[in-house]
């Protein structure tokens, strides 16, 4: 493939469009711009919170107060004013909405617009649904058919009126707000997000699902998900999301919580498309995400999916603390990035427990003047007797002004651990794309076939509706770009 | 206590030395070293090895040796070889234990002090260019205090027939010592030279060497480089070598950690031109509750060149190691190959490892990879020798032994090989 040629495609990449970047006229109810006690407070009472929950809210502000932004990433962070992000904003619907039919049909069409039916009678979908907009959790489709399950999935706003003993007792127990500055900040001023218990012995009938949603503008997203995987029981839960292309950066810091008990086994897909700026790095969303699960009792297992297209920076490291013996933590990853996007992402396997196993498997796609880091930590503790992990992670560069880095972390304390790591750095090669040629098929889709081929350790772990939609953000995100 | 000892033998050196060019150098090394104090935990190359325990000891940074060396060396590998050999005791040169057999007057084999003034214009053209003081304490504290060295020079088109020994004897009889050995390794133009730089130590007090090596490998040259680590006791040892590879120029390396508390080898190649060749291999077998810390980087700066390394570990009661290779793939080095594997065999409950293979990579058509395993010895060749009748300790030295010829393979030196190998047998 001559040069030029090579130049078309990247360009044609670069100028690809992100389809979700509208944005939705619709009233908002705002907190006024800044961050202090009393927006705490305010975002407290608006969700007319027990007293508790304000308590710790403000502990965690104070704690915030205290601390500086991390600097040890491997990206410039211009600094952030966190003075001028909104930090609660609602479409304006004061009343308890008993049905579908109540909602805005503005925001309803928003939803149809992202391709996320709220409506119950698309049952063939089989997906509850948790749709979270700017700040708030909107609605929740199957909720009573769960409820009859025991399955509780509800908005965590919800929760902590219905459920406050599950809520008090495990909010905060993985993620402490003492965590990081993003989860000490996301502590102080969560707005909304999904709550999941799933009682003993349960299966969970579908797939649970939030779909999160920036639209105003300066707002920042500051949603938590708790889960709560109780014995013998199993759930798997997608999360997506989307915002409109603003010129301004936008924070999005959540957090998210997975508690896995003895034989329990939960399953955390993602599909991040947040709006990744424009092909000059203008505007774009900064996901700032503490995402992390514990494996509490024996023989539990979380498994961590993400599919990582969109958002200007990415920063985020799922991770799994196996506590439980024979526990096991999953980590499967697909980042890419484009333009002007920054990945840095990856995750920490903390082996406590005895006989542990994790797996992480991470490819990470680089195009146009992105970089993409993997960075990860494998620790296995003095205690941990025959914890066994394997690490691959495979990066592809597409264009010379891309970059790709692996910052592997492992630190071994028991000499019965077996831990391998492996890593690769590649481009599409030359002849793979001629042997495609050859047979007739066209470079733009030998590219889309070789990229698909690369990842697809990976897309095989999502649920069968995200892997479509996966596989068609990376043919998007990639069309015919490598040459 | 350590900054205190640095401070006086800074004002010491200050007071005697004429003002020259070199003594600017000086003066600016020891305000960076100042301004930045002994790494920290903090600092992210220093997060596994903690340098508290200098920090709070009495060194001595000139001191005479009362030991008797000639004795110490009588059965050291450096009398078993034919070589050219410079000797240094607690950073200075001795001439009598030292002996130069290069019959080419244009091969420069000797000490830095005298280099210095003999032949100041190679000297001043190549000294403190290739090793960075600037946010690097150890080495900006090297250049303040540095005493003395091996200064090689290869002109173009030669070779030096016999391997150049380097020794460095810390002797610690009488006091704690604190040593700055520098070298400086300057190979021209299809020149080709081979060198074994060993550390050893005397006496039962501490030792802190911390060495600076500079290895210029100009367009053509070839060079074979070999550190041995064998300084017993009390000895902290922190070794920076800069290698900096010119066109067409095969490097290889090889790092022998056997012994010392605390070891950090931080070993930098940059290579400069195309179609370059480096070869870095580390074995290292700490025991007790001794530290080996190896620090790599591979800076490929330019395309088409190889770099293929492999460090691999055994790890004995408290010890830890930490390996920490990072391969720097610099925009539009493309056509690049860079291999890197680290794989430890962990003996012991209470052994540690923290390894962390890194790469960045700024070009797209490169191959690169890199991996690292830590486990035990594998049961299945254990089971396949004891089924054969082979007791369980010797099945477990002859698959060690297996484990570590990796390495000893890439050892041109036999009678070296045959001393690692006599290692291996005395620690397992």
């Amino acid at each position: 493939m001559s040069d030029t040629q090579e130049v078309d495609i990247i360009d044609q990449v670069v100028s690809q469009e992100y389809k979700y970047g509208f944005s939705t006229d619709i009233e908002m109810e705002t907190a006024p711009m800044g961050l202090s006690e009393d927006i705490v407070r305010f975002i407290s009472s608006k969700k007319n919170e027990p007293e508790w929950m304000l308590e710790w809210r403000l502990k965690a502000y104070r704690y915030w107060l205290t601390l500086e932004e991390p600097n040890w990433q491997n990206f410039d962070l211009k600094p952030i004013n966190y003075q001028d992000i909104i930090y609660y904003a609602a479409p304006k619907e004061k009343i308890k909405l008993d049905s579908l039919d109540q909602v805005d049909p503005e925001l309803l069409k928003t939803f149809e617009k992202l391709g996320i039916s709220l409506s119950e009678q698309k049952r063939l979908s089989g997906v509850a649904v948790d749709a979270v907009f700017d700040s708030v959790s909107i609605a929740t489709t199957f909720k009573d058919q769960l409820y009859e399950k025991g399955v509780i999935f509800c908005a965590i706003s919800e929760a902590l009126h219905e459920h406050p003993e599950l809520v008090k007792k495990y909010i905060g127990s993985v993620v402490p707000y003492t965590d990081n500055y993003f989860s000490a900040l996301n502590a102080a001023v969560f707005s909304d997000g999904s709550f999941v218990y799933i009682p003993k012995g349960v299966r969970c009938p579908m797939e649970l699902s939030t779909y999160f949603r920036i639209n105003a503008e300066n707002t920042g997203q500051f949603e938590r998900t708790l889960i709560i995987a109780d014995d013998n029981s199993y759930v798997s839960y997608l999360e997506g999301c989307t915002a409109p292309m603003r010129d301004e950066n936008q924070l999005h810091a959540a957090v998210v919580e997975l508690i896995a008990m003895e034989k329990a086994e939960i399953k955390y897909s993602t599909v991040q498309n947040w709006y990744p700026g424009d092909k000059d790095g203008k505007g774009g969303i900064y996901n700032f995400v503490t995402k992390r699960g514990s494996c509490e009792g024996a023989h539990s297992k979380i498994s961590w999916t993400q599919v990582e297209t969109g958002s200007a920076i990415t920063w985020k490291y799922p991770s799994c603390i196996l506590k439980g013996d024979y526990s096991t933590g999953e980590f499967f990853s697909v980042a890419v990035t484009n333009n002007r996007q920054i990945a840095d992402t990856g995750t920490k396997m903390i082996h406590i427990g005895k006989h542990t196993k994790s797996r992480i498997v991470s490819k990470g796609i680089s195009a146009g003047k992105s970089h993409n880091s993997y960075r990860g930590l494998v620790k296995v503790n003095k205690r941990a007797e025959n914890a066994r992990n394997h690490t691959q992670c495979d990066s592809m560069l597409i264009g010379d002004r891309s970059g790709a880095h692996t910052f592997p972390y492992i630190e071994i304390n028991n000499k019965t651990a077996q831990v391998e790591h492996e890593a690769s750095t590649s481009k599409i090669g030359e002849d793979q794309i001629f042997y495609c040629n050859q047979r007739g098929i066209g470079t733009e889709e030998a590219v889309g076939l070789i990229v698909n081929g690369f990842c697809k350790e990976v897309l095989n772990q999502l649920p069968m509706e995200f892997a479509v939609e996966a596989q068609k953000l990376l043919a998007v995100s990639l069309e015919g770009s490598v040459g | 206590m350590l900054i205190e000892n640095i401070k006086t033998a800074f004002t010491q050196y200050k007071d005697q030395a004429e003002v020259s060019g070199f003594s600017a150098l000086r003066e600016q090394a020891y305000h960076e070293f100042e301004k930045l104090g002994l790494p920290t935990t903090k600092n992210e190359e220093w997060k596994y090895t903690n340098l508290k325990v200098l920090a709070n000891t009495n060194f001595e940074s000139t001191c005479l040796s009362s030991g008797n060396v000639k004795a110490f060396l009588q059965n050291a590998l450096l009398n078993k070889i034919t070589a050219n050999k410079l000797v240094f005791v607690n950073g200075t040169f001795n001439a009598e234990l030292s002996e130069i057999i290069e019959k080419d007057n244009s091969i420069y084999i000797t000490n830095l002090a005298k280099a210095r003034s003999l032949h100041a214009e190679i000297f001043n053209q190549h000294f403190g260019k290739y090793a960075n003081i600037e946010n690097n304490a150890l080495n900006s504290l090297n250049t303040a205090l540095l005493s003395d060295g091996a200064f090689v020079y290869v002109p173009t088109n030669k070779t030096v027939e016999f391997p150049i020994f380097i020794v460095n004897i810390a002797d610690s009889s009488d006091v704690n010592v604190l040593n700055q050995p520098r070298n400086l390794i300057i190979v021209e133009k299809s020149a080709s030279v081979h060198l074994i730089e060993m550390y050893y130590s005397l006496g039962s007090n501490s030792v802190f060497t911390n060495v600076v090596n500079e290895i210029y490998a100009n367009e053509n040259s070839h060079v074979e480089h070999y550190k041995i680590q064998q300084q017993e006791g009390e000895s902290y040892h922190n070794n920076f070598t800069q290698i900096f590879q010119e066109a067409n120029t095969n490097v290889n390396h090889v790092t022998l950690t056997l012994d010392g508390t605390l070891v950090r080898n931080n070993l930098h190649f940059y290579l400069n031109g195309q179609n370059c060749n480096s070869l870095l291999y580390g074995l290292y077998m700490p025991h007790g509750n001794c530290l080996v810390d190896n620090h790599t980087r591979v800076d490929h700066a330019q395309p088409n060149c190889n770099s293929n390394e492999l460090y691999k570990g055994i790890m004995m009661d408290k010890s830890v190691a930490v390996f920490n290779g990072k391969i720097m793939v610099h925009l539009d080095a493309q056509k690049t190959n860079a291999y890197q594997r680290n794989q430890n065999i962990l003996l012991s409950d209470e052994a540690t490892v923290n390894t962390k293979p890194q790469l960045e990579i700024f070009a797209d058509d490169v191959k690169c990879t890199h991996g690292a395993t830590i486990g035990q010895l594998d049961e299945e060749p254990m089971f396949y020798l004891r089924s054969r009748g082979i007791p369980e300790d010797v099945a477990r030295k002859m698959l060690l032994n297996a484990f570590a010829d990796d390495i000893a393979e890439k050892i041109k030196i036999p009678e070296l090989v045959k001393l690692l190998e006599e290692e291996i047998e005395k620690k397992l």
